[in-house]
């Protein structure tokens, strides 16, 4: 697994180029005017897409955690480290590109930087649970059992996460597309529009993809670093 | 073994029973929380000075209050058996889940304690009227299961982890976003008054489907815990 083979190689430049030519389309291509929004409705291909990136790199780290507690192959446990912590990455541009998003178009001239959106919140509380899950990590010496400790915390996390889902729309506003007084995403999104945004959304995913396997491989070679003896 | 269901109720009473008879010698963890629950709502009480608080925030600081105390007070449950090095004796003589479900018991009752103190000095203290008693009730019974339960799978992970002292809270609090949502929701409609049962099923259900999912992957994930 240390050396990449063809396919992987030609994947990985395939991904590249796609995601060069979102970004080319995201920024170059026309899309409708809206009121409030104008050109900022473009953040749309990427602020969007952090999300479902994160969601993905949610479960293939709950994924491989299961995996590593049925079969307890240590390249399970550094899977699912290196896919939190590529999604903690992709979930902090993602609150970084909404945060600013909303400062500049519906509170502008308000001063708000924070607001209580369920979305967000829930984004919130999925980065302090990364954090647990590495803070955790750390306070454990032996790899096996911090292997062991972190899969279980994982599993845990993912088991309670989801009742966010429910309970944070009956108790907050949102400002996203689908609550109550927005219209829904299919409402008011151009074709084009449409088009780039799936095309950002499938880029993402393959550039979580790239990282994610890039760092497993580095850890695989650290690992093997540490196996040969000092000359 | 001839009936396996009544010998791991029995196993799971015993662990129960000598936690109990444990901290009725040393008083140690019911010490404590007697302690803290006054001394931080007398802050609070400081804090806020005469100004009236809505029962919005009254719940909040009384839930704070209870998950500040919960995640100091209900970790050491498996820190101590790992202390006491009576660990090897417990996984000898009783499987995995009567160990989590005796802890688990513990740990509720430990809670109902803590609640029962925080609750009657919050009122006491910030002169709260309580409209619907029964709704606070069935709020606290069923939030403090859900705690009871993530509490003691996580004090079981941090026995096992080298620094002990204050991981819990930061492990336990970004789980419990939505119980703690849910058991504000439903302690402030007991406050507030002119709230029915039905206001609150939201809130009552959302709390009973949290304990029951918490519990079942606590009990799915102990083994691999309390096991090496």
């Amino acid at each position: 697994m240390a050396t990449p083979g063809k396919t992987y190689k030609r994947l990985r430049n395939i991904v590249l180029a796609w995601l060069t030519l979102v970004v080319l389309g995201g920024f170059l291509l026309d899309i409708p005017r809206i009121n409030i929004l104008e050109h900022t409705a473009r953040n749309l291909y990427f602020h969007v897409p952090m999300w479902f990136t994160m969601m993905a790199a949610f479960f293939v780290s709950a994924w491989h955690s299961a995996r590593y507690l049925s079969s307890r192959d240590r390249v399970r446990d550094v899977r699912a480290l290196e896919a939190a912590r590529v999604g903690a990455v992709f979930g902090i541009l993602g609150l970084a590109t909404g945060i600013v998003w909303a400062r500049f178009t519906w509170y502008v001239g308000q001063g708000i930087w924070w607001n209580f959106d369920p979305k967000q919140t829930m984004a919130a509380v999925q980065l302090l649970i990364y954090g647990a899950y590495f803070t955790l990590r750390a306070s454990v010496e032996e790899p096996e059992k911090r292997a062991r400790i972190a899969a279980v915390y994982n599993l845990f996390a993912a088991a309670c996460v989801p009742f966010l889902l429910y309970v944070l729309p009956r108790q907050m506003e949102s400002l996203h597309p689908g609550a109550e007084g927005n219209p829904a995403f299919s409402d008011i999104t151009h074709p084009i529009m449409r088009v780039v945004f799936y095309a950002a959304v499938i880029g993402f995913i393959g550039l979580f993809w790239v990282l994610y396997t890039q760092r497993v491989r580095l850890a695989a070679l650290n690992e093997r670093a540490d196996d040969i003896p000092e000359p | 073994m001839k009936q396996p269901f009544k010998a791991w109720l029995a196993g799971a009473w015993a662990v129960f029973e000598k936690d109990l008879r444990l901290e009725l010698r040393s008083r140690y963890a019911v010490g404590m929380l007697l302690m803290f629950v006054p001394a931080s709502i007398l802050l609070i009480l400081f804090a806020t000075g005469q100004e009236p608080l809505s029962p919005r925030i009254q719940s909040g600081l009384l839930w704070i209050v209870i998950l500040f105390a919960a995640s100091i007070g209900l970790g050491r449950s498996f820190v101590s058996e790992e202390d006491r090095g009576t660990v090897l004796l417990l996984r000898l003589h009783t499987r995995a889940s009567m160990v989590y479900a005796g802890k688990l018991l513990f740990n509720f009752f430990l809670i109902l304690v803590l609640e029962a103190v925080a609750v009657f000095t919050m009122i006491l203290l910030l002169n709260i009227e309580v409209a619907h008693s029964g709704l606070l009730a069935s709020t606290i019974l069923l939030g403090s299961l859900g705690l009871a339960g993530a509490t003691t799978l996580l004090a079981a992970l941090i026995a096992r982890a080298a620094t002990r002292g204050p991981l819990l809270p930061v492990l336990l609090f970004p789980l419990l976003v939505p119980l703690l949502m849910s058991v504000v929701a439903g302690t402030r409609h007991a406050f507030e008054g002119g709230f029915g049962w039905g206001a609150s099923g939201e809130a009552l259900t959302t709390l009973a489907a949290f304990a029951g999912v918490v519990i079942t992957a606590a009990v799915l994930l102990f083994d691999f815990v309390w096991n090496d």
